[in-house]
């Protein structure tokens, strides 16, 4: 009988060891939140972040935020996506004449990053994936002007104090 | 057995995020999302508490990095942040658990018998898992489910190990029962 009944919850803990699905949009919305709490005082209030971070299907979740750069002109911004299957990414926008040798992305485990300094200013960025597929930020408003016709998002640094 | 066995580079990873490259933390969520979500299904039951839970914890233990003095169990010290708040959202949810199933295969179109019986036995386990007080399930759990050693559920518990073996024990004894009982329904 009680090797019976020890069998039993043995069968028990084999069933409750299997693994259980989580949300896989939970990685985005814990990033989301980070990035929306980051450096309070400094950070740039998006409050549609973590709702666009929680609904994405794909897993690419970019945006900046601020950080503490040290200098009173440009705050330092952290671009992040999240492509488990990109070799390699690079970011390109205004600020660096759309040249991918100059913000190459760091990895791990698939999340992509790089920061760069910002100036108060508006700017056009995207995503150069693999070296070829252009991703605009899907978290970001689309750059609506662009004349290359290419994806991208743009993002607005206002000044200290605004 | 134990958390510092789950991976390794969480040392080089802490360091990267406290550098200021927030984006190694999303390799460090993506690590320890499922085991730690397992943990947090199974101790509060409810599958949206649970996950609330966890990106709680995952938040928490973002902003207090600088509290993680061996950022090497980056792991350990994060179970401990979730412990914690499975303790708050299960007082909290006591009283509104339910139950849900698993087996999305076995509610698609006209169940096997085969299907209805893993069926019923995966709500057994449920049922008989929140018979349990918290702190049995909690122990029990960690015990028996994440495979931790009585050093590490009492390090992240803050409980005696004495205390902790008679729990484990107790908490056998009862699910045996509950099991049974549910055996004869």
């Amino acid at each position: 009988m009680f090797e019976q009944d020890d069998d039993i919850v043995e069968r028990m803990i084999r069933q409750l060891r299997r693994p259980v699905s989580i949300d896989p949009g939970l990685d985005a919305r814990v990033m989301g939140e980070i990035a929306a709490a980051a450096q309070p005082g400094k950070r740039r209030t998006w409050p549609w972040l973590a709702a666009a971070a929680a609904v994405l299907a794909v897993m690419v979740v970019a945006h900046p935020w601020a950080l503490d750069s040290g200098t009173s002109r440009a705050d330092a911004f952290q671009f992040v996506l999240v492509a488990p299957q990109a070799g390699s990414v690079s970011l390109v926008g205004d600020f660096n004449d759309w040249d991918p040798a100059r913000s190459p992305m760091h990895t791990a485990h698939g999340v992509w990053a790089t920061v760069v300094p910002l100036a108060p200013g508006r700017y056009r960025y995207a995503f150069l994936v693999n070296g070829v597929e252009w991703r605009a930020d899907p978290a970001a408003p689309n750059a609506i002007d662009d004349e290359f016709g290419t994806p991208s998002s743009v993002v607005t640094v206002a000044g200290r104090g605004s | 057995m134990g958390i510092d066995r789950v991976e390794t580079g969480d040392a080089e990873l802490v360091r990267r995020i406290r550098a200021g490259d927030i984006g190694a933390y999303g390799a460090l969520v993506a690590r320890y999302r499922d085991r730690l979500g397992r943990y947090a299904v199974h101790m509060i039951g409810d599958r949206e508490d649970a996950e609330e839970a966890l990106q709680d914890s995952f938040v928490r233990a973002y902003r207090s990095l600088e509290r993680c003095n061996d950022p090497a169990r980056f792991g350990a010290w994060l179970y401990g942040i979730l412990v914690n708040r499975c303790r708050t959202t299960g007082a909290r949810a006591a009283r509104r658990r339910r139950l849900f199933v698993h087996d999305v295969e076995a509610l698609n179109g006209t169940p096997h018998p085969d299907a209805m019986e893993r069926l019923e036995w995966t709500d057994a386990v449920e049922r008989a898992l929140a018979r349990l007080a918290p702190e049995y399930r909690e122990a029990f759990l960690l015990k028996h489910v994440e495979d931790l050693e009585y050093e590490e559920i009492a390090e992240l518990t803050g409980d005696g190990i004495s205390a902790l073996k008679m729990r484990v024990k107790r908490a056998r004894e009862q699910l045996q029962k509950f099991l049974r009982e549910a055996e004869h329904v």
